[in-house]
């Protein structure tokens, strides 16, 4: 096979219908970073939930040597513990529970402002500093009240925290900002695809007559269709390299400069989490433009 | 070469079949005509032939496959032994006449050094040689008509089909393109050629294959255009 012919195509190709090859650029452009947005923002909705935990959880406090709450009368005990996980066991409001050790506790804090900070002989804060606690699950977000009254007042339990007060809105604004990409994605993405269809489609009719005598002379439909099949790429490629760096614009400085050094209480997404969604639309890009020009060279160019 | 068993081609949607019950054959290297008015059958025939069509009943060989039974991806095979050459010549405009030859080989993936060297041949022998840098737009119908017939015979194909060659070509032209099929013909290529004029099938004298709404009304070796003299 001669390459050389096929890449002068290429060129020919992509200039004679330059117009709509750039409508298609852009239009994948946008819709592949609107479809990265949302990957990005599903990431992001997992790692705050890892770290804070669901929209479905309470989390309980225990008693720890010098606690805030008055109440407490030091260090919490293993009966109490054990009659506290009693009536967390026996409430019918509850999932499931898993206790979190101080030690847990203090790599998530680590984790989250840094370790340098707690390295050395002046650290911000020790593992002693931190309480243990259980982390409650519910079955039903709106079935809490009876939990919540039974747990507050037994002894060795020192602050109860329903998360869903800190993280609703968050998640909600995660939430709505994911599905609002997603959405306005999907619509782009069936205006790409049928615009991939229209370039083939006056691609095909311009070269109608060299595409009559390649199969007259017998050449194979691989070879007849190989242009069409290279443009797809190269407009596909372009595509995600443009949404690729509007992503990298949003994670670096939208949020990694930004919001990031802003709201450290939460972890934020960063180069992996980046990574993955390119990736995504890496793969995403070339099937958009791809599979429609399988299709329909092989209804337009039939041997 | 091309042989038809009992071959019957009804096109969806229609009652009347194109061919009705056709058998015939054409051996290597034989030079024959395909007569018949319009709407007869002449370019279903072909069609059969080069398998942009399949035939609804009976069987078709051609260069010893069976056409119905072969495989889309074998068909680009099939065609690359056969030239075929148009009435409205179908040369690429924007090519050069070696460039409009060199295409045929081009896309069938022949190396750089096989078509400097036959392509050049090839322009030789249909009397070319001297207007390889022409555009098509440049040459008279009679010489677009030898591109046309360079491009169909560059690959050096065992059957030629032409679907009335000479349709646009004054009677002088169409002379001179006759004696260059015949002289494919001569190198061993079978010609089927499909054409209405009575002139040239007279002048020629070879075996004419007469279709009549579908039918094989008329198969004679050495024939003219009209019902052979008593």
């Amino acid at each position: 096979m001669q390459l050389r012919y096929v890449f002068s195509e290429l060129g020919q190709g992509l200039r004679r219908n330059l117009s709509m090859h750039v409508a298609v650029v852009l239009t994948l452009f946008v819709s592949l970073t609107l479809v990265g947005l949302g990957v990005l923002l599903n990431q992001q909705a997992d790692k705050a939930a890892a770290q804070w935990g669901s929209q479905l959880e309470i989390t309980v406090w225990l008693c720890k040597t010098e606690d805030d709450n008055p109440l407490c009368l030091g260090e919490v005990t293993t009966a109490q513990k054990a009659a506290i996980v009693d009536v967390i066991e026996s409430n019918p409001e509850v999932a499931g529970y898993r206790y979190e050790s101080r030690d847990v506790a203090f790599e998530k804090v680590k984790e989250l402002l840094g370790p340098e900070k707690f390295d050395g002989p002046n650290p911000a804060a020790t593992a002693d500093a931190l309480p243990e606690s259980y982390w409650i699950e519910l079955k039903d977000p709106q079935e809490y009240r009876g939990i919540t009254s039974a747990v507050i007042g037994l002894d060795g339990v020192s602050d109860l925290r329903d998360m869903r007060e800190v993280l609703e809105p968050i998640y909600g604004t995660i939430d709505a900002m994911k599905w609002g990409a997603l959405g306005t994605a999907a619509f782009l993405v069936f205006a790409a695809l049928l615009l991939v269809g229209n370039t083939i489609r006056l691609a095909a009719f311009a070269r109608r007559k060299e595409i009559g005598i390649m199969r007259l002379v017998g050449a194979s439909g691989l070879y007849i269709a190989l242009p069409f099949l290279m443009e797809a790429l190269v407009t596909a490629m372009i595509g995600v390299g443009l949404a690729a760096g509007a992503l990298a614009g949003f994670v670096f400085y939208g949020i990694r400069n930004n919001v990031g050094e802003k709201l450290q209480f939460i972890p934020w997404i960063d180069a992996p989490e980046y990574l993955n969604a390119v990736g995504f639309i890496a793969v995403l890009g070339p099937v958009l433009t791809l599979l429609p020009t399988l299709l329909l060279t092989r209804k337009y160019l039939k041997v | 070469m091309i042989r038809f068993e009992k071959v019957t081609k009804t096109y969806p949607g229609q009652d009347h079949s194109a061919l009705a019950d056709v058998s015939v054959e054409l051996d290597k290297g034989e030079f024959a005509f395909l007569v018949g008015s319009s709407g007869s059958g002449k370019s279903t025939f072909l069609r059969l032939v080069l398998r942009e069509a399949r035939p609804t009943g009976g069987r078709v060989y051609v260069a010893g496959k069976e056409i119905n039974r072969l495989a889309s991806w074998k068909v680009p095979r099939l065609r690359r032994q056969i030239g075929t050459v148009f009435q409205d010549f179908r040369l690429l405009p924007n090519k050069t006449v070696h460039e409009n030859v060199a295409f045929a080989l081009q896309v069938i993936g022949k190396s750089k050094t096989h078509i400097r060297q036959t392509v050049p041949e090839t322009l030789d022998l249909v009397g070319l040689a001297n207007k390889a840098d022409r555009m098509p737009d440049e040459l008279s119908g009679g010489e677009q008509q030898r591109v046309a017939i360079a491009r169909a015979f560059v690959n050096r194909p065992m059957i030629l089909i032409a679907d009335e060659p000479t349709g646009n070509l004054d009677p002088q032209t169409s002379i001179d393109i006759m004696k260059l099929m015949e002289r494919i013909n001569s190198t061993g290529t079978t010609v089927l050629m499909a054409t209405h004029d009575a002139g040239i099938v007279d002048a020629m004298g070879k075996r004419v294959i007469e279709l009549v709404d579908g039918q094989l009304v008329r198969d004679q070796a050495e024939g003219g255009y009209g019902l052979p003299a008593i």
